[in-house]
């Protein structure tokens, strides 16, 4: 390490401070964005995997092994190199011409039906974990099977699995990196370029990583929030 | 839509993509191997009384667990040939970042696996009269063991997907390599649907296997 | 009122129902017992079509529980089950436990259900435990509460599935009391359950089962007098001893 020279302000400098900023912006814009598409896509898909309805539960389930099983890299380059071949004229048109920002949206839109796959399994399971007897006790008062989701098993559903939702949010933050395989600049990718043109790699990636750090702690914190808030009076939950 | 799909570029270029494929099964298994050896050492000082020994894993685990993996493979591959001071291959940096990173979440499950044996199965132990260690050995391993296995098997085959990612330095692994044909000859939708499908193929199965491992085997 | 006619159950290639058939008339109350695994809880179940059956006809007040057109809401509507865990939701209170269906089903407004609550929760002599939440309530509390939320759709018809067996013994007894005045104030009350104490009560026909099949079918007095079937009689001896 003798031979390293240490350039932390050089980070503070134009561009590349603008450079973190827009890379860090773009990171939670993409999250964001890939979350509101695979939260109720999710929950939609992993409710379907459990009725009593075969056709929709195997709808569902190819969902998520097809996109479980394959690479999310490899979806990310299908989405951008394959899927405008793939499309009618017109729209394969559009969307290699004139449709702005390509490759944002498309990692978006990639990272959102990925996502949605995981979603749907947590969403699944957690329906699952409660017991039958509740279903049972609320088709035996007269409720019918959507009200019995909605009063009975979704409300209970959704506490359990409030831990393992705020994994997958996060997860949705760390795989937007992979939006700078088809050139978006979002913080890692800009981490690397400030890399390249100051060889302050140190300084570069460990920006970089106190930021993503930063998210993930404040998500965990605000989570704990939503827990404790959520909470039913009288149960005892485990901290994380 | 599919009307020009052109097999034959698959063929042409079968022993250059077998070639990424035998790279991808490479990292994998060292990886996998290394990850799973480092990731009981951690688990176990976790769950030991040596000081700062569960703080510091914690520490480290979570540290790796905040940050993408492509960041973890750009940290190694610039900075092990800085630390060492020679030129590292590509491909041992990129492995060791797996190694390490895949550690932390092996560790979990590990930990996970180790605190699910129930309590009271080691006071029954104890209560016959064997020793702490022979409870470990004899009662809370093989239990914990079974427990985790799906679990970890699972985690390998995300590791599988994972190995992807070393397609930012430019290593040639399968989609790398199917990547480079794409380009090169302009077929994206062949190559990358090849992929895609063997590796549909492969991590469907193995989890199918996993899941019937699990039944049979489950406590 | 409720009518079972050789109803049958298969689980893959395991019966589970044996061609059972009994009747259950306006106002009687009926206790079935028997080892465990013998079918009791699905027999009951099958009545508010909570379990599909394979063979068989069940009707309740005339409606055929397994016809394709029964809108069943509407028939569990109108019948009670209370279970062996209590099966509270645990994520509202008391209160909204016993209201839930009433507004959501019956389509009570929130006043005249609240009024029912009250009034359940005071029979129950659960007054002010109404906005406690299931986890911050006692087993024998809990399925008080139950029997309650069943009672506020005002059923024709109640059907108890092993309502004391995951009680505590001390709190058994506050909850069969509450059954007894239930059965003494005339509700048509199907019971599956262990205490012969509370049969010998208040039960008017006692139903034996042993694998799936209706081994005896008997008058209170028959059953615990001159006990017809041998198999019940092991089996009542087994029991009575504690």
């Amino acid at each position: 390490m003798g031979s390293y020279r240490w350039n932390w302000p050089i980070l503070l400098e134009d561009p590349y401070f603008g450079w973190i900023v827009s890379g860090f912006g773009n990171t939670c814009l993409i999250a964001v964005l890939a979350w509101l598409i695979a939260f109720p896509l999710g929950s939609v898909i992993g409710i379907a995997r459990t009725t009593e309805i075969r056709a929709i539960r195997l709808v569902g389930t190819v969902y998520v092994e097809i996109f479980r099983n394959i690479p999310l890299l490899a979806q990310m380059f299908l989405w951008y190199f394959v899927v405008p071949e793939l499309l009618p004229e017109d729209w394969g048109r559009w969307v290699k011409r004139d449709m702005p920002y390509p490759q944002f949206w498309t990692s978006v839109i990639c990272l959102g039906l990925y996502t949605a796959s995981r979603v749907a399994e947590q969403v699944r399971s957690g329906i699952e974990a409660i017991s039958r007897g509740q279903r049972f006790a609320g088709l035996a008062m007269g409720l019918t099977e959507p009200q019995v989701y909605r009063y009975v098993l979704i409300p209970v559903a959704y506490r359990i699995i409030i831990p393992s939702l705020t994994s997958d949010f996060l997860g949705v933050f760390k795989n937007s990196s992979l939006a700078l395989t088809i050139g978006v600049l979002e913080l890692t990718s800009q981490a690397r370029q400030i890399e390249e043109y100051t060889f302050a790699a140190f300084e570069a990636f460990a920006t970089a990583t106190v930021l993503y750090c930063a998210v993930t702690g404040i998500v965990i914190v605000a989570m704990r929030q939503v827990e404790r808030v959520t909470r039913v009076p009288g149960t005892i939950t485990i901290q994380a | 839509m599919f009307a020009g799909f052109d097999f034959a570029i698959l063929v042409r270029n079968a022993p250059f993509l077998w070639g990424g494929m035998l790279l991808t099964l490479k990292l994998t298994a060292l990886a996998v191997t290394g990850g799973l050896l480092l990731g009981v050492v951690l688990a176990v000082l976790r769950l030991s009384t040596i000081p700062f020994a569960p703080t510091l894993v914690a520490g480290y685990v979570n540290f790796l667990r905040s940050m993408p993996l492509i960041l973890a493979i750009f940290w190694f591959y610039t900075l092990i040939p800085k630390l060492t001071g020679q030129s590292v291959s590509s491909f041992y940096s990129v492995l060791i970042a797996f190694i390490l990173f895949e550690a932390a979440y092996y560790s979990e499950i590990i930990r996970a696996g180790i605190s699910s044996v129930r309590r009271g199965q080691i006071a029954a132990g104890l209560a016959l009269g064997l020793t702490n260690a022979q409870s470990m050995r004899y009662i809370v391993l093989p239990q914990a063991i079974r427990n985790m296995t799906p679990v970890l098997l699972t985690q390998s085959i995300v590791m599988l997907q994972d190995t992807s990612l070393v397609y930012v330095v430019g290593l040639r692994d399968f989609l790398t390599t199917a990547d480079i044909v794409a380009g090169r000859d302009s077929r994206p939708v062949e190559l990358y649907m090849f992929v895609a499908l063997v590796f549909l193929v492969i991590c469907f199965g193995a989890s199918r296997m996993v899941h019937r491992l699990r039944r049979r085997y489950a406590l | 009122m409720i009518e079972l006619k050789g109803v049958s159950k298969w689980y893959g290639d395991f019966r589970v129902l044996d061609d059972c058939s009994m009747r259950i008339a306006r106002g009687e109350v009926v206790v079935i017992c028997g080892p465990s695994g013998s079918g009791k809880s699905t027999l009951i179940k099958c009545m508010n079509g909570l379990e599909p059956f394979t063979k068989g006809e069940i009707t309740i007040d005339g409606v055929s529980v397994g016809a394709k057109e029964a809108y069943l809401p509407k028939l569990r509507s109108r019948i009670g089950m209370v279970f062996q865990n209590f099966e509270l939701f645990p994520h509202m209170s008391a209160a909204r436990n016993i209201m839930l269906a009433q507004q959501k089903v019956l389509g009570r407004d929130k006043q005249t259900a609240t009024i029912k609550t009250n009034e359940l929760l005071e029979r129950m002599g659960l007054a002010e435990h109404a906005s406690k939440y299931p986890a911050e309530l006692s087993g024998g509390q809990q399925q008080r509460v139950a029997i309650a939320r069943a009672l506020a759709m005002d059923p024709i018809a109640m059907l108890f599935d092993e309502p004391t067996s995951a009680l505590d013994p001390e709190m058994i007894t506050e909850v069969l009391d509450v059954m007894v005045g239930l059965a003494l104030e005339g509700m048509t009350m199907a019971v599956v359950t262990h205490e012969m104490g509370f049969a010998r009560k208040v039960a008017d026909r006692m139903v034996f089962m042993d694998q799936g099949a209706i081994v005896e079918d008997a008058a209170k007095d028959e059953f615990f007098g001159t006990r017809r079937s041998e198999r019940a009689q092991q089996f009542l001896s087994k029991i009575l001893q504690h």
